[in-house]
């Protein structure tokens, strides 16, 4: 895909400026893509960095010495794992419902022509157009009204409503592209409905609903705004952490955060490894 | 059940989609239609609240006092969406077209930042962008730059807040646009004698619109209602936006009817902008390309 | 999602099969976990039998904290209080975890596990949440708050607070200051009792400013500190400040006062002098360096100092303001009795002056200044000097407090005080 035939004719060539110039022309959008690279990982950087800080007093901004301290006690602030205990309970079964439900819904607009699939359309997409405020706000005057205290529970209504959109949303992208025919195929076969939809189906479109999955876990572990609205009594890590920035974030905020993104990460490299051992094997 | 199935066939995608869209109608629907609802209110928290059609004033009240930030809001959407376009459409180009076997690795540095949260990442840039931070720490020592400068508390750095959040959102729509291309088109316009520059913007561009379209949706319309950046990078009145008046008409002056009028307001602005998106392109499209 | 080659089938699946069952399999492992780790706080109905036994050992929420209690005059302390505060606001040990001696000794005394939640950090944001379930009639989820004095005036005026059982209480009628009772908004002293005092002026890095005094210097456009100022978002502190230095009392405020404090502002905004309205958040700028000078507030000065010794807090002398944090019941709270207890606990002067020892306000407890004085550590018993933790009369006699504006004003007020904001 790169021009790659030019290049040793141009090293032969021209002063080192123009061989530099040369060389910049030729590899401008590798040297762009690099620079963007460390601008999207800067603040990750930063964050990460800061976790092994060691700061004065509360607030951790100014690099003072390098420490595990805060890597050893990870919890110590008060109410930080209650925080995050909350936080990932609620991203699991928040995720897994809404998936469920996102799927069923992506799997009938894709495969199906029925009436009211516009309207279906616009009701998919109304959430994620709303402002997190409006939504926020709606929902407490809602648990309000029908007595319904708010706790972990309503947290958990919260984030399966926004997220279901989002799910809709993935499937539907990996969807469009999946050959119907596979079915066809597999029922020209002697399959029957049920066998074919769990044999040929679902394996097909798994990476697709896990691609979702992982979409609807990171946006609620990491929402603040519509959960203050319902927490009632309940914290959660992204309003422990919104809380601290009055104060000033405890380097173990940090710790989390790094520890999160390890395992993120982490998630992704081994499931990319897994499929290239696949593909190899 | 099957059997049952086949012969009612057209049951069958009502049935997959009754459990999510009642889950939205309960928690989405009628809420909105409360909130909507109360937007017709006046009165006040400890004098009560009624309702009247006759306070549809509450809407006009709303836009000619907050013009200035409904204004802005949309001024700095705008700006941070043309900000991240710029920033990466190259990056997409890059990964789709020169990446070879670097391209999931690139995708994969590009969703990174996603990982941490949204929070940390904001207020690691509130250190970096820091009046001797990171950034300007050593270009204030150096002299390039002088003492009073600063970029925290400007409309630079809820702008490049904003666009730094939504940099994925703009980049894989993108990216999955620009994959599709048929490489045997760029081809052919190479044998017709196009220039590269001119198979980029005849052949190229074009079929990228999708993908820049929908990326431009995904940041645009979460970034009108943003109000973390502007509150913890912005930190001064003029850098506040609709979603700062929203909030603090709700939870700090218990002005309901206002705040419910101005939600309604930034929601109709955002649909009028989806709509016309949707006219030109149908929301098939729209919800396919997005991802 | 490319198609896949049919002949790839199998391994496809069976690799997609054992990936999908570890996942399931681990989520079921974590969730279990999960359970089995968190101590199923029984959702009691009435207040139970005070349990013996540890204090909670892992820091669980259970899923619905006890919904509206009917109201058993049964005295026992339950077995858990959901206790609301300001960040920062109580003791806190170096302990890994640390604990807070002060919620410790209460466990201990009573068997109750206190969920302690840092998560006041505006009055009003945190009464936005809690607004819809009173005006409902319903338990907010919370216990115990801790707001200040405008907010709770507020809520008690709306009649969405409990009365404190004074019976129960005994320490608290006998400890609290002098100066605190009876105010007008709770004649009878039973609808709130003091958290800690503290007082609003000038906060401000010595070492690049000088020495301040006036509230003026927050007008002047001296390169030193131009665009590095802040003034806080509190309306009463700011306007109360503001209107100290314009020589008008903060006590008895009128509209047209209002409209000249903020024109006041407006000048030192358009100026380019002022950058921010923040709340706590201004300590970090300070110590940043992003701020120079301010409107602070006491306490977090001095706990500032720690971080960097050059920052000075000073009453202007035009005047300062004085405030009070406290401590509500709000209306169908599950725990009312152990709330009770915990208000009680704490105007203990020992317990008082532990707690005031690390949050580094004015204690609202008589006798906890001696017993700080009496502490081992040289460096805390010293605190008991610091006049503005313990401020004497002429100190005192520099403070004013704030208007106890009606409705309609407190209206007014907050919609001049937010455009002046860009809200």
């Amino acid at each position: 895909m790169t021009t790659v035939a030019l290049q040793p004719a141009a090293r032969s060539h021209g002063t080192p400026a123009q061989r530099i110039r040369r060389w910049l022309g030729h590899n401008a959008l590798f040297v762009y893509t690099f620079a963007a690279i460390v601008y999207l990982m800067l603040p990750i950087a930063v964050m990460i960095l800061f976790s092994f800080n060691r700061p004065a007093g509360k607030s951790n901004f100014a690099w003072r010495e390098f420490s595990f301290d805060a890597w050893l006690n990870p919890f110590a602030p008060l109410g930080l794992s209650d925080a995050v205990m909350a936080s990932l309970r609620i991203a699991f079964i928040s995720t897994i419902v809404a998936t469920i439900l996102g799927t069923l819904i992506g799997l009938g607009l894709t495969r199906y022509v029925f009436r009211g699939r516009a309207a279906t359309n616009l009701i998919i997409f109304l959430p994620m157009a709303t402002p997190e405020i409006v939504l926020g706000a709606s929902l407490l005057t809602l648990f309000v009204s029908i007595g319904m205290a708010r706790n972990e529970l309503t947290i958990l209504i919260a984030h399966i409503m926004f997220n279901i959109s989002y799910v809709v949303v993935t499937i539907r992208a990996r969807l469009a592209g999946f050959d119907r025919r596979l079915e066809e195929a597999a029922m020209d076969l002697g399959a029957t409905e049920m066998v074919t939809f769990w044999k040929v189906t679902f394996p097909l479109i798994f990476p697709g609903i896990l691609a979702a999955a992982m979409l609807a876990f990171s946006l609620s572990i990491d929402d603040f705004v519509i959960t203050n609205f319902t927490a009632g009594s309940t914290v959660t890590l992204p309003m422990y952490i919104y809380g601290a920035t009055r104060i000033g974030v405890p380097v173990q905020v940090n710790v989390i955060g790094t520890i999160i993104f390890g395992t993120a990460v982490g998630a992704v490299l081994l499931s990319t490894l897994l499929q290239r051992r696949d593909r190899a094997a | 059940m099957t059997a049952l199935l086949r012969r009612y066939q057209f049951i069958v995608p009502y049935l997959l989609l009754t459990p999510g869209l009642i889950w939205l109608a309960i928690f989405y629907i009628y809420p909105s239609i409360q909130m909507f609802i109360s937007s017709f209110w006046s009165g006040s928290l400890e004098h009560g609240f009624t309702f009247s059609l006759a306070n549809v004033h509450n809407y006009t009240d709303s836009l000619s006092r907050y013009q200035e930030q409904i204004v802005r809001s949309v001024f700095f959407a705008a700006a941070a969406t043309v900000a991240t376009f710029l920033i990466s459409f190259p990056l997409a180009y890059t990964i789709a077209f020169r990446a070879g076997q670097y391209k999931n690795l690139l995708l994969f540095l590009v969703i990174a930042p996603f990982f941490t949260s949204f929070l940390l990442r904001v207020i690691s840039w509130r250190t970096i962008l820091g009046d001797d931070g990171l950034l300007l720490g050593p270009l204030k020592s150096a002299g390039l730059v002088s003492d009073d400068v600063r970029i925290l508390a400007t409309p630079v750095a809820v702008i490049s807040g904003i666009a730094y959040n939504f940099l994925p959102f703009m980049t894989l729509p993108i990216y999955v646009s620009l994959e599709k291309i048929d490489k045997r088109l760029l081809e052919a316009g190479q044998d017709l004698y196009a220039t590269p520059w001119s198979a980029f913007r005849k052949i190229t561009l074009p079929l990228a619109l999708p993908g820049i379209f929908a990326g431009t949706l995904l940041t645009f319309i979460p970034a009108m209602g943003d109000y973390v950046n502007a509150e913890l990078l912005g930190q001064t009145p003029a850098t506040k936006m609709i979603g700062n008046v929203v909030q603090s008409r709700f939870l700090v002056n218990n002005d309901y009817p206002t705040a419910a009028a101005l939600s309604f307001i930034l929601m109709a602005g955002i649909l009028v902008a989806v709509a016309v998106y949707a006219r030109l392109l149908g929301t098939e499209e729209l919800m396919s390309s997005a991802s | 999602m490319s198609e896949q080659h049919p002949s790839l089938f199998d391994r496809a699946l069976t690799r997609r099969r054992m990936l999908q069952g570890t996942a399931l399999a681990g989520v079921a492992a974590f969730l279990a976990a999960c359970g089995t780790a968190a101590q199923s706080v029984a959702p009691s109905v009435a207040p139970s039998e005070a349990p013996s036994g540890a204090p909670s050992s892992g820091p669980s929420e259970a899923l619905s904290p006890s919904p509206a209690a009917s109201a058993t005059p049964n005295p026992s302390p339950a077995a858990e209080l959901n206790f609301a505060n300001w960040p920062l606001y109580i003791d806190q040990d170096s302990s890994n975890p640390p604990k807070s001696p002060t919620l410790e000794g209460f466990t201990k005394k009573y068997g109750t596990k206190v969920n302690y939640r840092e998560t006041i950090n505006a009055n009003e944001d945190f009464f936005g949440t809690i607004r819809p379930a009173l005006e409902a009639g319903q338990d907010t989820g919370w216990d115990l708050v801790v707001l200040t004095d405008w907010m709770a005036a507020k809520i008690i005026g709306l009649g969405w607070t409990e009365t404190i059982d004074t019976a129960n209480t005994p320490a608290f009628a006998a400890n609290e200051s002098d100066n605190l009772r009876n105010q007008p908004w709770d004649p009878d002293n039973n609808k709130r009792a003091p958290w800690q005092s503290g007082m609003t002026g000038l906060g401000f890095d010595s070492k690049v400013v000088g020495s301040q005094t006036s509230m003026a210097a927050l007008w002047t456009a001296d390169p030193r500190w131009k665009g590095k100022v802040w003034l806080l978002n509190e309306m009463r502190d700011t306007i109360g400040l503001t209107l100290l230095k314009l020589g008008k009392d903060p006590a008895t405020a009128t509209n047209a006062d209002c409209d000249a404090a903020i024109a006041e502002i407006k000048k030192a905004l358009d100026g380019g002098i002022v950058r921010s309205f923040l709340g706590n958040d201004y300590k970090e700028g300070l110590i940043k360096g992003d701020l120079v000078l301010g409107t602070a507030w006491s306490g977090d000065i001095i706990q500032a100092q720690l971080e960097k010794a050059t920052l000075k807090f000073v009453i202007p002398s035009d005047g300062g303001m004085i405030w009070t944090d406290n401590m509500l019941i709000p209306k169908g709270a599950a725990h009312k009795y152990t709330a009770e207890l915990m208000i009680d606990y704490v105007y203990d002067p020992t317990i008082a002056a532990q707690i005031a020892a690390y949050v580094q306000y004015v204690s609202p407890v008589k006798g906890s200044k001696e017993a700080i004085a009496k502490n081992a550590d040289k460096s805390v018993a010293a605190l008991a000097q610091n006049p503005l933790m313990f401020p004497d009369a002429a100190t005192l006699a520099k403070t004013h407090i704030f208007k106890a504006l009606s409705a309609d004003e407190d209206k007014y007020f907050n919609d001049q005080f937010s455009t002046l904001q860009g809200n």
